[in-house]
């Protein structure tokens, strides 16, 4: 187990690496200078350059981010005031604090609604129930996250006006339920499809035939039985659902107005802010690789039957 | 061997049996007849894959449905446009912000004169900042004849009418004078001749005047023709995108399970890695960073396919290529999945000790066995393309305008939702059934072609 999880550890840092390497060759490869405006001369430009390190070789600027970070330094914009600090940039003001809340909030929205809807789904094989939850199941994963977060806002913000429409720095609980819903719905179908499928297929092994003949209730038969063998497919799903709502919040914090990281990718991006760029990257790739790691080990642990040699195939 | 037992013994055998079944008459050799060739012939045809295959979806209701709703979003698509008068890129200055099936001030003018003439021209229904016909000559096709005129002032705010029966065909009304109820007054008649003049511009009569059914947006955009050309711009990025997948991953997936070995494990690696990159961060770098280049390209060479490719904006093209560097991990997963396991099937081995080589074993033996679970990849990969270029869109990143993909469309609306929440809905609304639909056919594909796949 420990040489598993040394294992991953290593290759999710040399993933994080690549990152690291593929978004500073893209950076370099958007033509002209993040310091060119109207007014620059050539001079200025290159004082900048010289003031940044953007005048050294690539290979020397690249290694200085990789080492920097392994310090734990983000280095300083190039387009905020003199000398901001990239952290600030992200971390201040709780913009990070708020992209995380808002995502673990969906994430375990998807898992704690998702699992037992897709519980009851299968546990009402063929009723009506299941038929209702079939149909919002197949309709959520066709609705992308701004189309929902769009007919909410005009049916709860506009019409209604139960809700805010804007967030902002999600102050109450109101402010909440858009945003959450409008990233989670998705993955919360998913979840269910997924759990409903694996439950009915556990159900047919033959391990619940012999507990069903044992005596036991069809309640604990679900419960205790099928549902650990089907949550194996949903814990590996988790991996995608955590990128899929860093992604998703780039559209729900500018829907909705939050001033969290997401927006400040984008932001950042649009402005050629090469630290900042550099940063959200590697922060985000590494919640992102970080949620692989823990799936894959928990993966192992859910089911001891997968061989912990670490060979997938 | 007595006894009783002697009658069930395996070894016991009616000599009778034998005489009627093994005896060989010489009659036995002859020639069969044309009775006896058709009592040989199959009753049944035998079914092909495909055929079942079809046989299976046809029976899935679900599929159907979902695979007519496509149709008819393909029909809205790329026929609709032809079939109404409006134009994606084009802004009627006094039709802004209509909603659906409001009509300006002009609109409606025009609307109460249309079922007493025979064809109008009205300056409201023109696209672009035009309220009036400048001076000049004009000629109009009518019924198979030809009215020519000269208009030796500028026509402002007035509507061109023609009334075959009445005594001058060919009149002008100020909109001024037009009454709510559609009579008019004071209509000065044009003197016309059957020979237009030299460089004399054909003008379109108008028979009525057609419904904005969505609305128009700011700039008097009719938003049904707008949501039309964007439900064309996704469905082709979604196809093309599928099959920029189908080609890289399926070639991809096939080297790497065919040659097996440490090039099987160099490429799984690859793919690999890329899989764990979250691919929307570095999708939206790319973008950002293909942008440019791609313009001065666009620009700089006039080859015939550049400019077709220039056609489709940058946007778009980045898009493609994006799909081309990362979203192609998963068909190759498939397709190396799929051919390490027919490799080891018990009929490429006899085809392979009778003497098949390599290309006769792809072609006949793994091709065709892959070719299911290809297409249900592919069929699954347009929905998916759908969603990550609206979400581009969405961004601002995607097309660019005057262009619009159901993402930009959605984005455009948000700005205005509190006042105009239709503009998001209309769009949304059709984003959601093709992708809908697109799914359903998906999962009938799957359990029409993999049936062992079935839940």
């Amino acid at each position: 187990m420990a040489v598993y999880v040394i294992k991953r550890i290593v290759v999710s840092i040399m993933t994080l690496l690549l990152i690291m390497c593929i978004t500073f060759l893209l950076m370099n490869a958007i033509p002209g200078s993040p310091f060119l405006t109207e007014k620059s001369t050539p001079e200025m430009i290159e004082r900048a350059n010289a003031k940044y390190g953007l005048d050294k070789p690539l290979y020397v600027q690249l290694f200085n981010y990789v080492k920097n970070y392994a310090r734990g330094d983000l280095g300083t914009s190039l387009k905020m005031q003199e000398g901001t600090s990239v952290s600030t940039i992200l971390f201040g003001q709780g913009k990070f604090e708020l992209s995380i809340k808002l995502g673990v909030i969906s994430l375990l929205l998807a898992v704690i609604v998702g699992i037992p809807l897709g519980c009851i789904a299968a546990y009402n094989r063929g009723k009506w129930v299941d038929g209702f939850l079939r149909v919002m199941t197949t309709v959520g994963v066709a609705v992308p996250t701004f189309v929902l977060a769009g007919l909410l806002l005009i049916g709860f913000a506009v019409n209604l006006h139960w809700l805010p429409t804007k967030s902002n720095s999600l102050p109450d609980f109101k402010s909440y339920v858009m945003p959450v819903i409008s990233l989670s719905f998705y993955y919360t179908c998913y979840v269910a499809k997924l759990t409903r499928t694996s439950m009915l297929d556990a159900i047919n092994q033959d391990y619940i035939r012999t507990a069903r003949a044992k005596g036991v209730k069809t309640r604990m038969l679900i419960l205790k039985h099928a549902l650990r063998n089907s949550l194996i497919p949903v814990i590996t799903y988790l991996g995608p659902v955590m990128a899929g709502i860093i992604t998703g919040s780039f559209v729900v914090e500018s829907t909705f107005s939050i001033p969290g990281l997401g927006k400040y990718f984008v932001q950042s991006v649009l402005n050629r802010d090469y630290p900042v760029i550099m940063a959200t990257t590697v922060i985000l790739s590494a919640l992102v690789i970080f949620m692989n790691l823990v799936v894959d080990i928990a993966y192992k642990i859910v089911d001891p039957r997968i061989t912990l040699t670490g060979k997938e195939d | 061997m007595s006894g009783k037992f002697a009658k069930f013994s395996p070894f016991h055998v009616d000599p009778e049996l034998i005489e009627g079944t093994f005896s060989l008459r010489p009659e036995d050799f002859d020639r069969a007849d044309e009775n006896e060739k058709a009592a040989m012939e199959q009753k049944r045809k035998s079914v092909s894959y495909w055929r079942d295959a079809w046989r299976r979806f046809r029976s899935n209701t679900v599929s159907m449905v979902a695979l007519g709703v496509f149709i008819a979003c393909l029909l809205f698509a790329f026929v609709g446009p032809a079939l109404i008068p409006y134009d994606y890129a084009d802004q009627y200055r006094s039709s802004q912000k209509l909603g659906p099936f409001e009509y300006s001030a002009g609109e409606a003018t025009a609307r109460s004169i249309a079922g007493s003439v025979d064809g109008f021209y009205a300056t409201a229904l023109q696209p672009g900042s035009l309220t009036s016909l400048p001076k000049g000559d004009y000629v109009i096709y009518h019924g198979g004849k030809t009215y020519a005129f000269t208009l030796d002032r500028a026509m402002e705010n007035a509507i061109l009418m023609l009334q075959t029966k009445a005594e001058n065909p060919l009149f002008i009304v100020s909109e001024s004078k037009i009454q709510k109820d559609g009579s008019w007054s004071d209509s000065k008649a044009i003197s016309y001749t059957d020979t237009p003049a030299d460089g004399a511009v054909e003008i379109r009569l108008s028979r009525n005047v057609f419904p904005h059914a969505f609305g128009t947006d700011s700039f008097g955009r009719d938003l049904m023709a707008r949501t039309m050309y964007g439900t064309r711009v996704s469905i082709i990025i979604g196809i093309m995108a599928a099959l920029i997948v189908l080609v890289i991953g399926a070639t991809y997936g096939a080297i790497s399970g065919l040659s097996g070995g440490a090039v099987d494990f160099v490429m799984m690696r690859i793919v690999e890695l890329i899989y764990s990159i979250p691919e929307v961060l570095v999708v939206l770098l790319l973008q950002v960073v293909l942008k440019d280049p791609l313009r001065a390209w666009f620009d700089s060479s006039d080859s015939a396919l550049v400019q077709s490719l220039s056609a489709l904006g940058a946007g778009i093209i980045s898009i493609f290529i994006t799909f081309a560097l990362l979203y192609w991990v998963t068909m190759a997963r498939i397709v190396r999945g799929q051919v390490l396991q027919l490799k080891q099937q018990e009929y490429v081995t006899a085809a392979t000790a009778l003497g098949a080589g390599n290309g006769r074993i792809i072609r006949r033996h793994l091709l065709p066995n892959c070719v299911g679970s290809v297409v249900i990849t592919t069929c699954l990969q347009i929905p998916s393309a759908i969603f990550l270029e609206s979400f581009l869109s969405f961004l601002g990143l995607g097309v660019s305008a005057p262009m619009a993909s159901l993402g930009s469309l959605c984005s455009d609306a948000l700005e205005t939702i509190t006042l105009y929440p239709y503009r998001l809905l209309l769009p949304s609304i059709v984003l959601t059934i093709v992708i809908l639909s697109l799914n359903l056919i998906g999962d009938g594909l799957r359990d029409s072609l993999d049936p062992r796949l079935k839940k």
